[in-house]
């Protein structure tokens, strides 16, 4: 490895290769469809193709006497074979309606891509035409696709047996009673009334989300003795495993599931449970035999990834000199079926109504959120989970403030930041520690605001629009029990089991499961620097339920802030059982604080001359466990769990310039700036591209990606022709600087990022595009924003 | 999906009509067809063979007519699917008008695609629609014109037995088949 240890000889903070690129970059990495049995099937789905019907007949005859065809599976087999996904362990512990569904769909359709049936043949090309001779009969029924109309009395109801589309309903303001949300209506209506200014928008995101370059992959296992091994593209593979057991309804120690150690990205859409699983499991069950199937692209776009969705109807009440007062926000998310376990596509809504208020001081506020059915696929968690739409209508509407009552955006910003932390968000959100304004002022130094605005002017004498925006985000670090327990039905520790070998060598076992986001190399520095050794003595093992501590899963930033310090703990234990062995073999008196773990010695700092090798001292404890300390025992191996008392923050500030080019509508985005409150750095090469990534993706989701259902219900963007992602040449390049606080709740100050970065983005963007249009007094209140709206935004205003 | 538009064919109205009730000839016509069957008086199904950009599949079309007014005009609604590429429905409505010695065929069609097909929108889908319109009025045109002079006095018979099309047979109908399933293919390109 080139990298070295800093000055102090800690690998913290030291910009090391990725450990996992080596075997990635030259075809080795082994994913999920790497992985083959003897004896392995192939399942392929048979989907709707109405977006709304009755099941009047699956006849899958033909099918089966197809070549090499095994077993065709349909909802009915499914229904009477297996319980039903709406299990315990898949349900939040929120009041919400939860469809009961199966692994395929039993009497109704309810998206355009509802798996009816699954074909398994011998090999995938026998199944792919087999799929095809499934014959469905289906009676169309009127669908239901705008969730505004699907609250009407009168609308088609989407579970025949809920007695409504309303799935979800909360008001996150006021208290518990009816009675104090009352009042607490009536006092925000109040501070509206006698506000200076008010500013009202609809802002509304359209469906879009994540796409991994691997899409999901099940391979599936049975064996008399042992049960049902998985193979899951899953971030979650102990909560996984707990419903396999549930849902086929096998003793939960005869299921085990392993996450492959390389997947293709996550980024959300590979957390929740899904239905496809069941029925790969159920099938390798049945037949005796090996299952897999892989997702194609085409699924994949149909089914999952589809995230946002949600239109905001926001207030915010300020004064004159641009204190914000209060808001007031009308939310409603589209949320499809509803049919994903662990999610039901409501909580991410539900967590961005949460994250609404974002880093400003709030006087009062008064939220309602409604999630409601309709005929589309379900909303899966995408990074920025459920908060990209309500972020955006805030940081719209934080513009549109400033820009009634004539102040510089990033003025109001700073003068409406919270000064100090903690703080508790007027929707209850805890914000823990942090320095919001030392972030804010980093940035305004990156930018060089006056600079910008005389380059502006300059530009504008010239016939060119420049446009400059801003925003920030305060984002999760990992989600603690607190709030995971009520959300997610499961715990938020971070759980480490750390083994040190005869040879000094030092593997680590995670519950979670990671999707490319560099943990091999992370964590190799955080127990480097731990042990004083090499990252390349250190071995991770992760995503295997039968060989990894309960985790809650790759999810929410959980790595920096949870599973990093879980880490650490094991590797404290570690160096205490270390230390206290070692002084009882030197004969001293030590504690752990008096002894450097340093270059692959353990050295007695006050007199260097008491060292040994990191190596022997390992062997000696775990192979030769003779004349120990009293109550010592050998062997060198600990599991660690870490919690956070209360939810941990990170925070981030973003500018932008762009140029609009006023005959066309076509912009660019020249700068991306970023200011970042990470806390402590592991690995600042891989916090630089978690950054740059989510930036890309907000812009990507934010211009050019949108799953569009036709007037059927027809999902008409399931390929990359339709469903257009940004390139390379569609994105700038984005600066990234920190002004970092470190976190006081972890051993080792760092915060978890990356997962809510994206969400800042749509709203710096579109501010960037207002500011650039100034001299025609235009808005920006839906996504995405195309320079054919824009177009039409400057026809109507009479500059084109 | 909307789709209007109107053809010339060389031959009288009387006996474009006849020959849009002549199965026969609307086999030969519709590109691809491998049957055309009357399942009763009003509904009727042709299973026509078509290849839409990378889908081949074979299509499953049923129609019914209503409104029939010969020989002037029809209405029509039908649903054609496609197995695992999809499906369309359809309703469309098509009037003949005289012009000298030829005919104008005009028709209207709102269609709703689903499936892969749906999906597919865009440029193939719009070349495949042309191509197969054009082929069948092509074929349409070549084979009713061809025998103009022969056929006079099965002109002249013909409207009797379309004058009262539900009563008589399934005359008109046949039309209604071939005018669904050309249509049919062609705005499944439209998306």
């Amino acid at each position: 490895m080139s990298a070295k240890p800093d000055d102090r000889g800690s690998w913290m903070g030291t910009r090391l290769p990725r450990k996992e690129d080596l075997r990635l970059i030259t075809g080795q990495g082994k994913y999920v469809a790497d992985i083959v049995l003897p004896g392995m099937l192939h399942a392929v789905f048979v989907r709707s193709d109405y977006a709304h019907a009755r099941l009047v007949n699956v006849d899958v005859s033909a099918a089966l006497e197809a070549p090499g065809v095994v077993a065709v599976i349909t909802g009915e087999e499914m229904k009477s074979h297996c319980r039903s996904l709406r299990q315990p362990v898949l349900l939040p512990n929120l009041p919400a309606k939860y469809p009961t569904y199966y692994g395929l769909a039993v009497d109704k359709v309810k998206f355009h891509g509802d798996p009816v049936a699954m074909v398994i043949a011998r090999d995938k090309y026998q199944a792919v035409d087999a799929a095809e001779l499934v014959v469905v009969d289906y009676e169309e029924l009127p669908v239901v696709l705008d969730p505004e109309a699907a609250l009407d009395a009168d609308a088609p109801r989407v579970h025949d047996e809920e007695a409504d589309n309303l799935m979800f309903e909360m008001t996150f303001t006021g208290g518990g009673t009816d009675e104090e949300r009352a009042k607490n209506e009536a006092e925000v209506e109040k501070i509206f009334q006698s506000a200076d200014v008010v500013v009202k928008g609809r802002f509304r995101v359209h469906r879009t989300g994540t796409t991994p370059m691997e899409t999901r992959g099940v391979l599936a296992e049975w064996s008399a003795s042992d049960g049902l091994t998985v193979y899951n593209t899953t971030q979650r593979p102990h909560i996984d495993r707990l419903a396999f057991a549930d849902i086929l309804d096998i003793p939960a120690e005869k299921a085990r599931v392993i996450a492959p150690r390389d997947m293709g990205g996550g980024f959300g859409l590979k957390a929740p449970f899904y239905r496809e699983s069941v029925v790969v499991a159920y099938a390798c069950r049945k037949l005796g035999r090996p299952v897999r199937w892989i997702e194609s692209r085409y699924e994949s776009l149909m089914n999952i990834g589809q995230e946002r969705g949600q239109i905001n109807t926001l207030e915010v009440a300020a004064s004159k000199d641009g204190k914000l007062l209060a808001l007031r926000n009308r939310g409603i998310a589209d949320v499809g079926t509803g049919q994903i376990g662990v999610y039901w596509g409501f909580v991410m809504p539900f967590l961005g109504a949460v994250e609404m208020p974002n880093a400003y001081t709030w006087e009062a506020g008064d939220t309602n959120l409604k999630v409601i059915f309709t005929n589309k696929a379900c909303l899966t968690p995408s990074r920025a989970f459920g908060h990209f739409p309500t972020r955006f209508a805030m940081e719209r509407a934080v513009d549109m403030v400033a820009r009634k009552i004539g102040m510089e955006p990033s003025d109001l910003r700073r003068r409406n930041l919270v000064p100090r932390l903690p703080y508790t968000s007027v929707t209850g959100e805890y914000y823990d520690s942090g320095d919001f304004l030392k972030v804010w002022d980093n940035l305004m130094v990156q930018v060089d605001l006056p600079a910008f605005r005389k380059e502006q002017a300059e530009a504008r004498a010239q016939g060119r629009y420049l446009g400059i925006g801003f925003g920030c985000g305060v984002e999760l670090s990992g989600v603690a029990s607190e709030l995971m327990v009520p959300m997610e039905n499961q715990p938020g520790y971070g759980a480490a089991t750390v083994r040190i070998d005869p040879r000094g060598k030092v593997f680590i076992m995670g519950g979670d499961a990671p999707g490319g986001q560099g943990h091999e190399t992370t964590i190799s520095q955080i127990v480097a620097a731990t042990f004083g050794i090499s990252p390349e003595d250190t071995i991770i093992t992760t995503g295997d339920t039968g060989t990894t501590p309960f985790g809650s899963g790759t999810i929410g930033a959980r790595m920096g802030s949870y599973f990093a310090s879980a880490v650490r703990k094991a590797c404290d234990e570690l160096r205490e059982k270390i230390t206290h062995v070692l002084a009882h073999d030197l004969g001293i008196r030590a504690t752990m604080e008096e002894f450097a773990f340093t270059e692959g010695e353990v050295v007695y700092q006050r007199d260097p001359s008491k060292r040994k090798g990191f190596r022997e001292i390992a062997e000696r404890i775990v192979m030769f466990p003779i004349n120990l300390p009293e109550g010592e025992v050998g062997g060198l191996e600990t599991t660690a769990f870490f919690e956070a008392a209360k939810p941990m923050i990170c925070f981030n500030a973003d500018a932008c310039v762009v140029e609009v080019e006023l005959a066309t509508g076509q912009f660019k985005v020249l700068r991306w700036q970023t200011s970042e409150d990470v806390g402590n750095v592991i690995n600042p090469m891989i916090v630089d591209g978690q950054m740059q990534g989510a930036i890309i993706q907000g812009l990507s989701n934010a211009i050019f990606e949108e799953f569009i259902y036709n007037d059927q219900g027809q999902q008409m963007t399931a390929d990359f022709e339709h469903y257009k992602l940004a390139t390379a040449a569609d994105v700038p390049d984005v600066k990234v600087t920190y002004a970092s606080t470190p976190c006081p709740h972890t051993p080792l100050g760092t915060r978890g990022i990356g997962e809510g970065r994206p969400s800042a983005v749509p709203g710096a963007l579109c501010n960037a595009l207002v500011d650039a249009l100034a001299p025609f007094d235009i808005d920006i209140t839906e996504l995405p924003i195309r320079p054919s709206v824009l177009w039409q935004k400057l026809k109507a205003a009479g500059a084109v | 999906m909307e789709l209007k538009d109107q053809i010339r064919i060389n031959a009288p109205r009387e006996r474009v009509f006849a020959a849009l009730n002549d199965p026969a000839i609307l086999k030969q016509a519709i590109p691809g067809c491998e049957s055309l069957e009357a399942t009763s008086p009003t509904d009727f199904t042709a299973v026509v063979a078509a290849r839409i950009g990378p889908l081949a599949a074979r299509f499953t079309g049923s129609v019914s007519l209503a409104d029939i007014e010969a020989p002037v005009r029809y209405t029509l609604s039908g649903e054609g699917k496609g197995g695992p590429a999809g499906f369309a429905k359809v309703k469309a409505s098509v009037e003949l008008e005289e012009d000298g010695a030829a005919t104008l065929l005009g028709y209207s069609v709102k269609a709703d695609i689903g499936g892969k097909l749906g999906q597919l929108g865009g440029s193939i889908v719009d070349r495949t629609a042309q191509k197969l319109a054009g082929e069948f009025f092509q074929q349409f045109d070549a084979l009713i014109a061809a025998p103009a002079e022969a056929t006079d006095d099965a002109g002249d018979s013909k409207p009797v037995v379309m004058a009262q099309p539900p009563a008589r047979g399934v005359g008109p109908v046949w039309w209604g088949v071939a005018a669904m399933i050309a249509l049919l293919l062609a705005w499944m390109a439209l998306k």
